[in-house]
């Protein structure tokens, strides 16, 4: 018998929904801000986010700065996990140089479009992203010097099995640089088994 | 958790508030919901 709080297929279900409407309709309020006001309110270097086009930023939807701790290293080969409409890849791209590759994965097929689309406006070869989930990344196995993740993490139901899965992609010695929510006081058992309030 | 998985190394960043100004303030001020980077590494 399974130990999670909610039933993962079912909360997927509703985070996908929320984050497509994230995608296609990136500047209605949500419980959550977006876009440029966002990336400038978590720290993000003003020149890099400048650098990039609308559709690439305008729907994310972050909780923090995975890049704040460390910056990335001409030439790592980058998994981001739940890449959204690919603003994090991107900024790990203009890290990592045309020497490194950034695989951004995520499940929600119009934000896997957009992302997609605006790779190929910017010419990144660098970057590709792949439809999977993060507790099956479709990477081979020690293949990242570093795994990044914003804002994910929380919104999965079995975070231990996301760890697992993103320690088998990392090569020895490789970083996981993530940002997401923590909670300082305790949230009721019945909230935490309220899937609308994961969703927000 | 991070350490139970094979994580080393872990630091964790200022809080930032993420959600300040947004519609989900309220509901994140009652649980004292923040932002964070973590960094961690693979033993």
């Amino acid at each position: 018998m399974s130990d999670l709080l909610v039933d993962a297929d079912a909360l997927r279900e509703q985070i996908r929904d929320k984050y497509r409407e994230v995608a296609v309709d990136p500047h209605r309020a949500f419980h959550f801000h977006t876009g440029r006001p966002l990336a400038a309110r978590l720290g993000y270097e003003h020149d890099a986010v400048q650098a990039l086009p609308d559709r690439a930023v305008e729907s994310f939807a972050g909780v923090g700065n995975p890049f704040s701790l460390r910056r990335l290293q001409s030439g790592e080969r980058i998994v981001d996990v739940g890449s959204g409409a690919g603003f994090d890849s991107f900024i790990a791209a203009g890290q990592v140089t045309d020497s490194g590759r950034v695989v951004g994965i995520d499940m929600t097929p119009e934000m896997l479009k957009k992302s997609r689309a605006t790779a190929d406006d910017l010419g990144y070869t660098c970057v590709e992203f792949r439809e999977g989930l993060a507790e099956s990344l479709p990477v081979e196995d020690g293949w990242a010097d570093a795994v990044i993740s914003n804002g994910v993490i929380n919104l999965c139901a079995d975070k231990k099995a996301v760890f697992t899965e993103i320690h088998r992609v990392l090569k020895p010695g490789g970083w996981l640089q993530f940002a997401d929510i923590a909670n300082g006081r305790p949230v009721p058992p019945e909230a935490l088994r309220d899937i609308d309030l994961w969703t927000g | 958790m991070l350490e139970d998985t094979g994580f080393t190394d872990v630091q964790i960043g200022p809080a930032v508030d993420t959600f300040g100004g947004a519609n989900g303030e309220e509901k994140a001020r009652a649980y004292e919901v923040y932002g964070y980077a973590f960094l961690a590494r693979k033993h």
